[in-house]
């Protein structure tokens, strides 16, 4: 639950918008909630938080694309 | 000796070593020889249909067939307007006002419907021809060899003029001054509308070495990027310090995995101290500069190698000494000079110091002066000299910085307001290690049937790509029910700038 909290909040600063909260399936490439310039953002952001390592050169734009997949990628690099 | 032109001198190669490469984009090579033929053929043809030396708009991305543009127009006696492909149409019209112009080289599809000049589709009209090109009528001394177009506080894009001395001021220092390797690869990244964009093309082609294009699609997708990167064996490496921050994400961006690279050229923003300490740990032994400079003043003026000791000994790093046929001044409101370590405005005068705005008189006069008898530009930025070493410290007005790019926040405020969802608008940026990190618009809207604020935000920014270039474009949209204005009528930025930027 922590770690949503945590994504969220990064999320919610970036878009400036709280609808990341009420809706973890917003897709956010779509809705024009993030561009390139802020997925740099965000990974940046992730991986100082949560003290992990985003392998950027894998990245995926549609495995990133909402709130939801976003908290799933972070659990999963914390394992 | 009368001392040949830059056309001239970058046509040499062809005739020394005509089978160099100056251009490879994956398999696809072009060698020197193909610059001068191609570049000679399309003169011919623009020399058939342009008699007048009005400028020539050049159309396109990070293309071969553009630098043959740049070049067939400095033959012809023509300075060129380098347009990016991702210019929004409302916005090229702006400048097609300004400009007034003798027609179009498109290399993309020149998207304005009715065109009142006549458009070349560049290479469609190619026509091989065996004929070399009489550089009698070539660009040089003061003749404008490009103008580069730039955000203007009144929303209206300003037209820097450099002529053929500027440019031969600036890659002069650069040939000279920075130690490349011969015949190297250069990055060409930023795009061609972008004056960094003039840091690599001319220093590689002024020098037999070759461009290697990373175009935007593949920027943007950084799974291609860190594929593509080391595949461009590249020596010299020339962006600007948010791109380099992009690849230093990468673990693999090192000088291990990038052997190759010998030289870092930075420009166009704040290098701040952790980008460079990160990268120097990374290419322990390959030479970093910073460099800074307006595009008023041709690209850059200024340059100092970062190395171990300049980053222990300053936290925040300078941006250079000034090069040899140029003077920093920091002034007073009342431009007189300060003493050394005051912080002032930065006035640059120097052969490279353009004329002026392209038919804009009045902003020209604001911005433009003599200082000892050589044309000087005051930036508008703000510094401080050690010993001859300049140091940055912020901006006397609303220009920023973001990813390299040179925004008027007004320009955005303008076209921000413009939109009818919008009542009344200002844009504030956000920093991080004194560097702008993000926009943000505040907004009081007008009334409008979206269910939620995202919607609303998404529908102005459908607007705004239509006048903005995407960088201009906020990130962030916050809807307040009012801004406060100051006496004068005026939004109150710097409460909501202090707001934004707590200390």
């Amino acid at each position: 639950m922590e770690t949503q909290d945590k994504v969220l909040a990064i999320l919610e600063e970036i878009t400036g918008t709280d609808e990341v909260r009420d809706n973890l399936e917003v897709e956010l490439f779509d809705e024009g909630l993030l561009d390139s310039l802020g997925s740099v953002q965000l990974l940046v952001e992730l991986e100082s938080e949560f003290a992990i390592e985003v392998p950027v050169s894998e990245f995926e734009r549609s495995e990133w694309a909402t709130p939801q997949k976003i908290i799933e990628q972070v659990v999963r690099l914390q394992e | 000796m009368v001392k040949l032109s830059i056309v001239e001198r970058i046509d040499q190669w062809a005739m020394q070593d005509g089978e160099r490469i100056c251009y490879q984009e994956h398999a696809q090579n072009y060698t020197y020889s193909d610059l001068k033929k191609d570049s000679d053929a399309l003169a011919k043809i623009i020399q058939n249909r342009w008699q007048n030396p009005l400028p020539i708009i050049v159309f396109g991305g990070l293309d071969y067939e553009m630098l043959v543009s740049f070049l067939a127009c400095a033959k012809t006696g023509h300075a060129y307007i380098p347009l990016d492909l991702y210019t929004p149409v409302e916005r090229i019209e702006l400048i097609t006002q300004v400009a007034d112009y003798a027609g179009i080289l498109a290399i993309a599809e020149w998207p304005i419907a009715n065109e009142a000049k006549e458009i070349i589709s560049y290479p469609d009209a190619y026509e091989q021809t065996a004929d070399v090109v009489d550089l009698g009528q070539c660009v040089k001394g003061r003749d404008n060899f490009y103008i580069i177009f730039t955000s203007g506080t009144t929303g209206i894009p300003k037209g820097v003029q450099i002529s053929h001395d500027n440019l031969a001021s600036f890659t002069d220092w650069l040939v000279t001054d920075f130690q490349f390797p011969e015949s190297a690869r250069f990055l060409s990244q930023a795009p061609y509308s972008f004056d960094l964009s003039v840091m690599d093309i001319y220093p590689a082609l002024l020098s037999g070495g070759c461009l290697v294009p990373l175009k935007k699609k593949i920027v943007g997708d950084f799974k291609q990027l860190f594929l593509e990167l080391p595949k461009l064996a590249l020596d010299v490496w020339v962006s600007t310090p948010s791109f380099l921050d992009i690849c230093l994400m990468d673990a693999a961006f090192t000088a291990e995995k990038l052997p190759t690279i010998q030289c870092f050229l930075f420009c166009g923003e704040e290098l701040t101290h952790g980008t460079a300490e990160k990268l120097q740990q990374r290419f322990p032994s390959a030479t970093i500069y910073n460099t800074y400079g307006p595009t008023e003043a041709t690209v850059a003026v200024t340059q100092v190698k970062i190395t171990k000791e300049i980053l222990e000994k300053y936290p925040r790093l300078p941006i250079g000494y000034a090069k040899a046929d140029t003077t920093i001044t920091v002034i007073d409101e009342r431009n007189q000079a300060l003493p050394a370590e005051q912080v002032g405005e930065i006035l640059i005068s120097g052969p490279s110091v353009s004329k002026g705005y392209l038919n804009n008189p009045e902003k020209t006069e604001l911005a433009f002066t003599k200082y000892n008898g050589q044309p000087a530009y005051r930036t508008g930025d703000l510094g401080s000299l050690e010993q001859g070493l300049l140091f940055y410290k912020g901006r006397k007005d609303f220009q920023v910085k973001l990813h390299g790019y040179r925004i008027e926040l007004e320009d955005i405020e303008h076209h921000l307001m413009a939109v009818d969802y919008v009542k009344l608008a200002t844009v504030v940026p956000k920093y991080q290690e004194e560097k702008v990190q993000q926009l943000i618009a505040y907004v009081v809207p007008n009334e409008h049937t979206f269910e939620k604020e995202y919607q609303l935000t998404k529908a102005i920014k459908e607007e705004l790509k239509k006048t903005l270039m995407d960088y201009m474009i906020p990130q962030k949209f916050v809807y307040v029910e009012r801004l406060e204005l100051t006496q004068n009528g005026k939004v109150n930025r710097k409460k909501l700038r202090d707001e934004v930027n707590p200390e």
